[in-house]
């Protein structure tokens, strides 16, 4: 599957996902005016490309400063998708999970995503306050 | 409008705390420019971000909120109107959101509300876990959302959210003001 690269705007995320490599990433902020619209094919193009692995080890680099509720719960359903492929091939998704020390809403959405999906391996990175 | 009066209206807004007031039509546009202009203010008075960070998530939802359910205002363009205020007194932050709604969908708000306003801090983060896990379609079709706005508003206000609905003056029957208040 080629690579998918979109790039930021002031409501939406950088998406960088490099499926050649399985390493993917997703920086910025968060509340378009329909997220559903937005994400519904980035998680397509995702769930597709899990499909045609067999283990391979993916890398998920999850770097965003705000996201609105609707977008909360679509990446608690991407997320899922992560899950259900590290259940069947145990040991091959890391989440790094990077948050600002001072913002707690992003960590206690990552200590939920911790709690519930248990087959990935999550990697809690605190970042200094700017 | 005089000078005068205006001024009046500044002054008065100064000293009561107002960091930030709109009155207007609401576009993801306008939206966006307007949260940008927000944190900015937020950042030169509020010293510790995580307070910055629920005050600007409470202003994104009630602003997205009233884009997405108060009716178009003319026929020929799809335009959304709306008021939201931010303001700071004694330490706390104060908003609140107002937009005009189709008088039918009173009930539905209400019954959406009422029950998070019974519930303790505890039973909203466990509701809004509920409902980050439940992904059945809503029977609520007008619903756009994630049914989580509410719930987000709830479980940021260190006050328990406060609602109103009253009527548009020449709209009784049609039309009703929604208002939506949240304390960061």
């Amino acid at each position: 599957m080629t690579d998918l690269y979109i790039p930021a705007t002031s409501d939406t995320p950088e998406i960088n996902f490099k499926f050649s490599r399985n390493t993917l990433s997703m920086s910025g902020e968060a509340y378009p005016e329909n997220g559903v619209e937005f994400f519904r094919p980035i998680l397509r193009q995702l769930q597709s490309h899990l499909k045609s692995l067999s283990g391979d080890t993916i890398e998920f680099n999850f770097q965003l400063t705000y996201f609105n509720s609707v977008s909360t719960k679509i990446f608690y359903s991407m997320f899922e998708l992560l899950n259900e492929y590290a259940k069947n091939h145990p040991n091959s998704v890391l989440l790094n999970w990077h948050h600002d020390e001072e913002d707690d809403m992003i960590l206690d959405f990552g200590l939920d995503i911790q709690e519930d999906f248990t087959w990935i391996d999550f990697n809690a990175i605190t970042l200094a306050s700017a | 409008m005089l000078i005068d009066l205006f001024t009046v209206f500044r002054e008065e807004a100064d000293a009561n705390g107002i960091v930030f007031y709109y009155s207007g039509i609401l576009s993801q546009n306008v939206i966006t420019t307007m949260s940008e202009s927000l944190k900015q203010k937020l950042q030169i008075q509020d010293e510790k971000g995580a307070r910055s960070r629920k005050v600007f998530s409470t202003f994104i939802e009630m602003v997205q909120n009233a884009m997405h359910y108060s009716p178009s205002m003319h026929e020929s363009i799809d335009t959304k109107e709306g008021s939201i205020i931010v303001s700071k007194k004694e330490d706390k932050y104060f908003l609140i959101c107002a937009n005009f709604i189709q008088k039918q969908h009173e009930n539905r708000i209400r019954d959406k509300i009422e029950p998070i306003l019974k519930m303790s801090i505890e039973e909203i983060k466990q509701a809004y876990r509920a409902q980050l896990k439940n992904d059945q379609h809503s029977d609520d079709t007008i619903s756009k959302g994630a049914g989580l706005g509410f719930l987000t508003l709830a479980r940021d206000s260190i006050e328990p959210i406060e609602y109103a609905f009253r009527d548009v003056i020449g709209y009784e029957n049609e039309l009703s003001c929604f208002y939506l208040k949240a304390t960061i």
